[in-house]
């Protein structure tokens, strides 16, 4: 018996705004314990919600850069539940009319990952449990989160990589959150089932909750589908149930079943005002909203006609982008840029956060006349590597590097003399390439890129190193 | 609920662990009792009412918009002695020991 | 007649008396009644010495307003920085919130004086205030009765005089029924009037805070004095002052009297003071009209789904974590949670938290949240039909005056009913007055209620002191109680 994998995905992102969702309490992170809190975000009795502004228009952003319809009435409800983490007891989120709804993630292959719904909601605090205790920090508490909802459209680990990854790549290019997994600021909840192959039902679904890593959602589904399959082989039937995974051992183990399940108990929340969303507002927001990154891509791979691999490394980095696009419009071609950016820039910023942050010694404009100078032809490739090499490290400006006369590059007279130098002083090479040692050649050339510091064309060099030998 | 159903233990229970209260058995007889007598109070807005109903419309209408919410602009938070001021915490945290016999 | 308010406030501005020793003339009236009354639950005597201070300064600098250096109280479910606030509960016993409420920023920063924390049924949830921790209150009329509820500490307190005024919360009456139990003043603002920042909630989209006092005019000076639009409550509202308009031209003034609030259970000696009332306002030229609200009968069911739902999620922050009592045995959290809840709450608060639990569940939600919030919005659209040819309704406070003590506490479905008559404006948000308006059968007092449309809280309180200087009710029913 076949199977297919049908997943869904809940995925948590917490916004970047200043301030908590219903107080002025600031969401940095990192702080020491309970020290970004205030009577609103503790839950102390009397103490009431005040809705962020930026909170609703983040949302908006995600919304539209996701395709959603957005409603322009909203409201937020309280979802009752109890946890140490939660201090009032329940989390104010938004039941029954979220604010965006019926979207889609579309991933390069032109496959559409639908969304229901993206709501707005409050974060929890943390817990630790040590020697005997339990400690609470609620500083996260009231950070404001979206929680995007997907139909279950995911039918691999590498399409649920590949998902997740555009949602973060979304998120960072509209600016509305880091999406550092490894922070705790973007989580996903995986629904996972399998349908017979040729049948149309769905199977009993699991939730594997709270990953916060690619490669740990990639094994947990792999790990769940095939428990799944298992099962269903052996006879069985898979039981509703929510799972966590142990990253130490691979596996994913039952947290709670059906029978426990949650009443949350949803019902508006009577603190807090419908929300009115004019439509001029959205449109606003529409026209601000920047290139995606699938168009990007696109427009990198097509017009710009740069390869897939390189385009691919650009386009994750919204302020590589950014620098990229900054030095086209000062006159430079793509694909030598391109080249230099992945092949030189990304060698000194190995990291993926280096990448984000895109700190480096060289401005867009210098960065634009070295490409230029390729683009031209008035220097190599490999000097103008070797000369972004050095700005890189030792900062300073591109003139003092690149004279005038190096741009000249080398007359055809220089290039004979040359030629005609390096095949005395290398006898023994001459002799071997004579003697039928065609890669002899290959020595010959690293003495004229020596003598000239790589100005020389080495291409016009072999043609008369060919030409002189032969004689 | 318009019928009389019984309240049932096996409700209660499910009730009491989403309020988290407890009952002993002998409370829970006496409490169930009350308690169905409170429902059946609740019932009565199952009650024949004259006149025109169309004119029902759903509450909570009040509408704030957008631009009248609250801007995103840092407050300073409170002391974490102040946070903390109502219980015993520990390195800036509430704690809570996980036995206390 | 002028009430207690501004007698005193002329005697501070005169210099006759200074704030702080007034404050001390307060403090040992509460020191020799309070014993008796148990009207107050905590005191807050050094903040009073430090409030009279400034109050002095504020008169010494002529800034003075008629609330500089009058003593008052807060009801124990109002916050006030650094003092006992536990709404009358185990759960909250030691709690002292770090921050003011609304209120209580608002009236400290004229002079007021604070006196201490009034008693009240535990959470608010009750009509007699004998749900209290701490032991009900006596009502100063006879101390063999109730105060009402559940504000009844504060409605004490002001009878009594041990507090100039006191602020009371409403959700369902506990502001107007305890007043008129005990035969004062108490007035409950249109919703959203005053900040509920800082009122611990016991049904968020109802509570509403409110002053009870010894006379209409101070009962507007000192609705004035806190209302107003405050960011931190994103559901209040500005509404208009109200002693400004504290006189209104009778004669052009259209009374209804709504025919369901004298219905069974309202006692004869109330609907006939009631019927007298009316009387005088039709005697002074204005139009009274009978009228009806068909969804008066489900009223108390739709309050009792709403309160109980809004209050089940309200109370699940007491778990023991944070502040307020904490069960002294436990193995794991959880349990701890369990055993704090269920010994720091009282018998009638986990039944309202396991009626609202009910009510919001799934498969029950239909049936009864939702549907009492559509009735709900038929109240409120009925009352909205009538204020179309109505300016103000009148009609009993309570069904009937003060019962003894410990005679219904028994039965909480008895004591929902003597709501009967207050929650309907609660329900539809309205600005609602009670003032005394006769004495039935042993002198106890009998309250009128008038209930005006939302924001026309300054009409409420016109009409009222219209009644209140010709009825010279108040006059009598203010006369210093012998204790």
């Amino acid at each position: 018996m076949k199977y297919r994998m049908v997943s869904g995905f809940e995925t948590h992102v917490e916004l970047a705004t200043n301030t908590k969702i219903f107080c002025g309490c600031s969401t940095k992170f990192g702080a020491s314990p309970n020290t970004h809190c205030c009577p609103v975000c503790t839950g102390q009795p009397g103490a009431l919600p005040v809705l962020n502004k930026k909170v609703v228009e983040f949302a908006i952003r995600a919304g539209l850069a996701t395709h959603c319809t957005i409603n322009t009435t909203t409201h937020l409800d309280r979802k009752n539940y109890c946890y140490p983490d939660l201090p009032k007891a329940y989390q104010i989120s938004q039941f029954d009319k979220p604010l965006c709804e019926h979207g889609y993630v579309e991933l390069e292959s032109g496959k559409k990952i639908r969304l229901t719904r993206i709501h707005i909601e409050e974060d929890a605090g943390k817990l630790v449990h040590e020697r005997g205790y339990t400690f609470i920090d609620y500083n996260r508490g009231g950070v404001p989160l979206i929680e995007i909802v997907s139909e279950p459209d995911i039918s691999s680990p590498e399409e649920a990589r590949e998902y997740v990854e555009k949602l973060q790549l979304i998120m960072r290019y509209i600016g509305v959150s880091d999406c550092k997994m490894q922070e705790g600021s973007m989580r996903c909840d995986v629904n996972i089932s399998l349908q017979r192959e040729g049948s149309s039902v769905l199977g009993t679904r699991t939730e594997i909750k709270n990953m916060n890593s690619l490669s740990f959602i990639e094994k947990a589904m792999a790990y769940e589908a095939k428990r799944q399959e298992e099962v269903l082989s052996s006879g069985g039937e898979v039981e509703q149930a929510t799972l966590r995974f142990d990253e130490a051992t691979g596996e994913t183990y039952v947290m709670r079943t059906k029978e426990d399940a949650q009443d949350y108990r949803y019902f508006p929340e009577p603190d807090l005002l419908t929300v009115k969303i004019p439509q001029a507002e959205v449109d606003k927001i529409a026209v601000s909203l920047p290139e995606l990154p699938l168009e990007k891509l696109r427009r990198y791979t097509g017009a710009l006609g740069i390869s897939v691999l390189s385009a691919r490394l650009l386009y994750k980095y919204k302020a590589v982008c950014d620098f990229f696009e900054r030095c086209l419009s000062l006159g430079a071609g793509a694909k030598n840029l391109s080249n230099l950016i992945v092949g030189t820039v990304y060698s000194y910023l190995p990291t993926e956060e280096e990448k984000e942050a895109f700190k480096i010694n060289v401005a867009a404009e210098e960065m634009a006349e070295l490409a230029k100078y390729v683009d031209g032809g008035k220097i190599n490739f490999t000097l103008a590597q070797m000369t972004l090499s050095k700005m890189l490290k030792e900062g300073g400006a591109l003139g003092d590097y690149i004279k005038p006369a190096d741009l000249e590059g080398i007359s055809d007279g220089e290039l004979e003399e040359l030629c005609k130098r390096a095949i005395e002083e290398n006898p023994k090479i001459a002799e071997d390439f004579r003697g039928g040692k065609e890669k002899a050649i290959g020595g010959l050339f690293g003495y004229i890129k020596r003598a000239t510091q790589g100005r020389a064309d080495i291409k016009k060099a072999e043609a008369v190193l060919r030409r002189l030998l032969s004689e | 609920m318009t019928d009389t159903e019984k309240i049932t233990e096996k409700q209660l229970k499910t009730l009491s662990r989403l309020a988290r209260l407890s009952f002993t058995d002998e409370e829970m007889g006496a409490f169930g009792a009350g308690f169905k007598e409170m429902i059946d109070f609740c019932d009565g807005i199952n009650a024949e009412i004259e006149g025109d109903a169309s004119s029902i419309r759903e509450v909570g209408s009040r509408e704030i918009v957008l631009g009248e919410l609250r801007e995103d602009e840092v407050a300073p938070s409170l002391p974490n002695e102040k946070i903390l001021s109502n219980v015993h915490g520990e390195r800036g945290y509430f704690a809570v020991k996980r036995v206390v016999k | 007649m002028s009430g207690r308010i501004r007698q005193l406030s002329a005697l501070l501005q005169s210099r006759k008396i200074s704030a702080a020793e007034l404050t001390d003339r307060y403090i040992s009236r509460i020191e020799r009644i309070n014993p008796v009354l148990n009207a107050y639950v905590s005191n807050t005597f050094d903040e009073a010495k430090k409030n009279a201070e400034f109050a002095d300064k504020l008169i010494a600098e002529g800034r003075a307003t008629p609330l500089t250096g009058i003593p008052m109280a807060l009801k124990d479910n109002i916050c006030s920085d650094g003092h006992l606030t536990t709404c009358c509960s185990k759960i909250l016993q030691g709690f002292r919130p770090y921050y003011d409420a609304a209120v209580w920023e608002k009236l400290r920063a004229q002079g007021a004086v604070l006196l201490g924390k009034t008693n009240m049924d535990e959470f608010a949830m009750g009509s007699a205030s004998e749900t209290s921790v701490y032991g009900a209150p006596k009502n100063p009329v006879d101390i063999t009765r109730v105060t009402g509820g559940s504000s009844g500490g504060s409605a004490a307190a002001v009878k009594a005089d041990i507090a100039a005024y006191a602020l009371g919360s409403d959700t369902g009456g506990s502001v107007r029924q305890p007043a008129s139990f005990c035969g004062t003043v108490g007035f409950k603002p249109t919703y959203g009037a005053v900040s509920r920042y800082g009122l611990i909630a016991y049904a968020s989209s109802l509570d509403q805070i409110g002053p009870l006092a010894s006379s209409v005019e101070d009962a507007a000076l000192v609705y004035d004095a806190i209302r107003g639009k405050d960011v931190r409550d994103q559901t209040s509202v500005s509404t208009p002052r109200g002693a400004t308009e504290l006189e209104t031209d009778v004669k052009v003034l259209k009374i209804g009297v709504p025919e369901e609030f004298f219905s069974e259970g309202v006692s004869d000696e109330v609907k006939t003071a009631i019927e007298a009332a009316i009387c005088l306002f039709e005697r002074a030229g204005a139009k009274v009209k009978r009228v009806k609200i068909p969804a008066f009968k489900v009223a108390l069911p739709v309050y009792y789904i709403i309160s109980c739902a809004e209050a089940s999620s309200n109370l699940g922050r007491y778990d023991g974590i944070r502040y307020g009592y904490r069960a002294r045995e436990f193995s794991y959290i959880d349990e701890m949670i369990v055993k704090t809840r269920t010994e720091g709450f009282g018998k009638e608060v986990k039944r309202r938290i396991m009626l609202g639990t009910y009510v919001l569940s799934s498969g029950y939600f239909d049936a009864y949240y939702k549907k009492a919030c559509l009735l709900r919005g038929r109240i409120i659209s009925e009352f909205d039909e009538i204020f179309k040819s109505c300016d103000v309704l009148l009609t009993p406070t309570a069904p009937t005056t003060a019962f003894a003590l410990g005679d219904k506490s028994a039965d909480s479905v008895t004591t929902y009913l003597s709501d009967i008559c207050t929650v309907p404006a609660s329900i539809a948000g309205l600005p609602a007055v009670s003032l005394p308006c006769a004495l039935g059968k042993g002198g106890l007092p009998i309250g009128l209620q008038i209930i005006a449309n939302r924001f026309a809280d300054g009409l409420a309180l016109a009409c009222a002191n219209f009644f209140e200087r010709e009825a010279g009710v108040n006059a009598e029913l203010c006369r210093e109680v012998q204790l």
